[in-house]
């Protein structure tokens, strides 16, 4: 009979491991975030065809995996204020949950960060990172370290959030613009 | 059982782990033996400890563990230090190698020696096209990690480390170019004074190894990789002494806390000395085996 190799049980040992991740707002509150002065929500979830997914790539040069994009119309009474969006991007271990508040003209009013798992950059939910992507529109290069800047140790969160942003304008573009 | 120490120290290991993963990981290692060129941040500091079980020379019984215990440190947002304590076992029976394996072995995991690492990187694959880091390492070892006998062994080890996104992250590429120079020196055996058996004279060797492959996300936080490995080592008494290929199969988990990554590899081709009676001539069997398997885990304080 071979000898026991303790090497095997370490993977059990991994996968037994906890692990812990930070939510930090649900679609209520982050709605509430972006806009304050909100009275009322109306979900108005967008289907994309093939058609529309490509043009969405064509303009921001991103590639759209969802078929369904989360969007809810924000009103102050009947005004309507914009619309609300919630996104999910690629992180280095798990998809970083974000909402957009996307203004009628087609500026971004601000982004929050709704779910995060990653080991390092948890700054990208501090206010002085998130303000880079106020009033960012079509023109904005949407660059990481040109008009965003990077945090070190979550460069990849940093480009794949940018990048998101950059592909909901497209969004707008194609689908949403009045 | 022969590797109680080993075994007590891998279950309490095992227990901490399940127990206080609460600040823990990540410098990541998607692949068991090709490496990314991600930088650690600044200020952090990582823990990482490697088993690697090599098996099977094609004839009697051969196990041996290597056992890199490290820690890395990110000096800056672009170069790292890391320091790393080495523990080696062999279990050799029914196999004797003129000048490799003298005699048979039974060494539990003991301590041999330790390497000190240096890495920058030019490139990070996440703002750059593509990543790219070199690393420079001495290692100081005092057991020769195929026989198990005593030899001091000192190594400069120079790399190069690419790594390519895809698909937002979901596809990673790595590839690495590496350099071992070695100056090694075997202990007297008492009883062996052949020097064809076991040679006492000292030895330079020039290792160059080129490995590539690619780690896929299948699903929040687990990965499927594949990777090849090919080695060529040249060595100042018999020039060329070997050439392998190896590839296989790499599983990784990672969240926020902490890593693993499994791989196991299967030479594929090999070639240069062989033993007497060798039975598989395409296979290198004198310094390498048939099957590695690498476990590797990483924690972030």
């Amino acid at each position: 009979m071979k000898a026991f190799s303790p090497l095997f049980l370490l993977p059990i040992a991994a996968i037994t491991c906890p692990a812990y991740g930070i939510q930090y707002l649900s679609i209520e509150q982050a709605q509430a975030a972006l806009y304050p002065q909100s009275s009322k929500f109306t979900e108005n979830f967008i289907e994309l065809n093939s058609e529309q997914k490509q043009q969405i790539e064509e303009i921001s040069d991103v590639r759209q995996r969802w078929k369904q994009q989360k969007v809810w119309n924000a009103y102050k009474n009947d005004e309507f204020l914009g619309w609300f969006i919630v996104d999910k991007v690629i992180g280095k271990h798990e998809f970083i949950t974000y909402a957009t508040a996307i203004s009628s003209e087609g500026n971004v009013l601000n982004i929050e960060i709704m779910d995060y798992r990653e080991t390092y950059g948890g700054q990208v939910n501090e206010a002085s990172w998130k303000q880079h992507f106020k009033g960012v529109n079509k023109n904005s290069p949407l660059e990481l370290e040109e008009d965003i800047p990077n945090i070190s140790g979550a460069t990849l969160s940093c480009r794949n959030v940018t990048n998101g942003v950059k592909r909901l304008l497209a969004l707008y573009e194609v689908a949403l613009k009045k | 059982m022969k590797n109680k120490p080993l075994f007590i120290a891998t279950v309490l290991g095992s227990l901490t782990m399940s127990s206080l993963a609460t600040n823990a990981v990540a410098g990541e290692n998607l692949l068991g033996y090709t490496k990314g060129a991600e930088p650690l941040p600044k200020g952090s500091l990582e823990f990482y400890q490697t088993l690697t079980q090599r098996t099977d020379k094609g004839q009697g019984s051969y196990t041996a563990l290597d056992s890199f215990t490290e820690l890395e440190y990110g000096v800056s947002n672009r170069f790292t230090v890391s320091g790393s304590l080495i523990g080696r076992s062999v279990e050799s029976k029914g196999l004797i190698i003129g000048g490799y394996l003298p005699q048979e072995r039974s060494l539990g995991l003991t301590l041999s020696g330790f390497e000190a690492t240096a890495k920058y990187a030019f490139l990070t694959p996440a703002l750059n096209d593509i990543g790219l880091s070199t690393s420079v390492g001495l290692e100081y070892d005092t057991i020769d990690k195929h026989s198990g006998q005593d030899k001091e062994t000192i190594s400069v080890n120079l790399g190069l480390q690419a790594q390519k996104y895809f698909m937002d992250g979901q596809l990673v590429w790595l590839g690495n170019l590496d350099m071992e120079t070695t100056h090694a020196t075997r202990a007297e055996i008492a009883g062996i004074n052949d020097e064809e058996e076991w040679p006492t004279i000292p030895e330079m060797e020039i290792g160059l190894g080129v490995s590539t492959g690619l780690s896929y996300r299948f699903t929040s936080n687990w990965s499927l990789g594949a990777e090849t490995i090919y080695e060529i080592e040249y060595e100042t008494e018999v020039g060329q002494e070997r050439w392998s290929l190896f590839a296989g199969p790499s599983i990784h988990y990672g969240d926020k806390d902490f890593w693993s990554t499994l791989t196991f590899l299967s030479q594929i081709s090999g070639g240069g000395e062989t033993y007497e009676n060798q039975p598989d001539s395409n296979l290198h069997l004198i310094e390498k085996t048939k099957q590695e398997v690498k476990f590797k885990i990483g924690y972030n304080f």
